[in-house]
């Protein structure tokens, strides 16, 4: 096989990212409003205040969703939330209940009580509106089958109004169908998004129709500076650094060519 | 005649719809819960019909002997999944969250990931400042880029200022200009629907 340029690029993008992941080093690095403005949300809100967490993505996105959603259940758990996980996509079911599960363990937090996991409803819309009139008839057992009211934490929830937001971990559009129907029942939304989808929410957040955002592996890694917890964000952010940085040289290195040869040809 | 009930029905729940969203009697509510449920109900069904497609289409290519290691090894997935799932459930530890977690996720990151070359790639062959707009593209790229990466020294002083910048200007300006024609273009397409205007979803041609 003759080796063209496309070959020693893609080359050199995997021997960066192995490099960077196996040195381990760890960047310190400052914390964006949009990351503060989660924190000091679920800061604020009361210990033992019910915190909906939706797991709306699929797997391949796993690594850039995994340590938002982990550094954001740390901090929920931490700060004495009970969190009530579900998923509006097949995929993120088993993906949400096992991070609930690994989470809540660190805490030391019970099943039923401290947390539960509701599992997959089909129809996003449908499953938003029918939650904002009750949970118990969208959800009338949990993940593993246990009926509504012999879990403690759900007996008393009947609609949104008995809890204090949702947080949706989405890697595409998934947060605004929580805006907007969920917004019908002024239901408060957070979301931990991948980075490509910043944009998308901006408008919502700008708007006050979003209470806060915490995107992509560098929102990962602020979370995590903020919690006092090393994690999967601040380990991926030097790869990421290191890619983007790559991309950039890519870039500058394809345009200089491009100008020359056009200087060239005239 | 079976085209106008299809119609009237549709205009009759569109209808019911419309005026329940600003309504909060009891009787409101339990109609959007009740047709929030049928919906789910239906969408169920819908499934029914892609996991028939999935099963007929690869059953018909294996017989055809077409692609016929993948075709298998995705009805053998098809297969195993729902059995394990039987079998041991789907807690922590079980075999389907042990096949999910090991077989599915990792396939999918794979191909996820391989974004990352064909990015690499195309911003070295296919990106070029060749005119002023995508000069500034490119620039804005550029910006953005670093923005999101670990900067260090003077960088880290300007740059998460000009990145807010064109995040809460330009980029949403752009952003709410597309989301406003979406909204106006979802409300007057509903409003064909409903109103038996539009009746291309009702297939059959004209």
């Amino acid at each position: 096989m003759r080796l063209e340029t496309r070959h020693w690029i893609f080359a050199g993008l995997f021997l960066l990212i192995g490099l960077t992941l196996a040195s381990g080093i760890r960047l310190d690095l400052p914390v964006s409003p949009d990351t503060q403005r989660m924190h000091d949300f679920i800061e604020g809100l009361p210990n033992g205040s019910v915190l909906l967490v939706s797991f709306d993505h699929e797997a391949s996105s796993l690594p850039e969703i995994q340590p938002i959603a982990r550094a954001l259940l740390r901090h929920g758990f931490e700060h004495k939330l009970r969190l009530v996980g579900l998923a509006l996509m097949a995929e993120g079911t088993a993906i949400g209940y096992r991070l609930m599960c690994e989470t809540a363990e660190e805490f030391d937090a019970e099943y039923g009580t401290d947390y539960v996991f509701l599992g997959f409803r089909p129809q996003y819309i449908a499953a938003i509106l029918s939650m904002g009139e009750s949970i118990k008839a969208t959800f009338p057992e949990d993940y593993l089958g246990r009926p509504y009211d012999s879990l403690a934490l759900m007996r008393p929830l009947g609609d949104y109004s008995d809890v204090a937001g949702v947080l949706s971990i989405a890697d595409g559009s998934f947060t605004t169908h929580w805006v907007e129907y969920g917004g019908r029942y002024e239901l408060k939304v957070l979301a931990g998004v991948t980075a490509a989808m910043v944009t998308t929410y901006d408008p919502y957040l700008a708007s006050g129709q979003m209470q806060a955002m915490v995107s992509g592996l560098r929102g990962a890694a602020e979370y995590e500076t903020l919690i006092n917890r090393g994690g999967e964000g601040a380990r991926g952010m030097l790869a990421q650094t290191s890619a983007h940085l790559y991309v950039i040289l890519l870039l500058i290195l394809g345009n200089v060519a491009y100008f020359l040869e056009r200087r060239r040809t005239n | 005649m079976d085209r106008k009930i299809a119609v009237v029905v549709c205009f009759a729940f569109g209808v019911v719809m419309f005026a329940q969203y600003f309504s909060a009697h009891p009787l409101a509510r339990s109609v959007n819960q009740t047709i929030a449920d049928y919906w789910q109900i239906i969408f169920a069904f819908a499934l029914i019909v892609g996991v028939v497609g999935f099963l007929s289409n690869n059953l018909q290519r294996v017989h055809k002997g077409q692609d016929r290691p993948f075709r298998l090894l995705a009805l053998a997935g098809f297969v195993i999944m729902p059995v394990l799932a039987m079998i041991w459930g789907i807690k922590a530890g079980t075999p389907f969250l042990w096949v999910f977690e090991n077989v599915q996720v990792p396939l999918q990151s794979t191909v996820f990931a391989l974004l990352a070359f064909f990015v690499a790639s195309a911003s070295f062959r296919g990106f070029r400042a060749r005119s002023v707009p995508a000069a500034i593209l490119l620039s804005a790229a550029l910006i953005i880029l670093i923005s999101r990466s670990f900067a260090t020294g003077p960088l880290s002083d300007w740059l998460p200022g000009v990145a807010e910048w064109i995040r809460n200007n330009p980029s949403m300006a752009a952003r709410r200009a597309i989301l406003i024609g979406i909204g106006l273009g979802s409300l007057t397409t509903s409003l064909r629907v409903i109103l038996g205007i539009e009746r291309t979803w009702l297939g059959g041609g004209k």
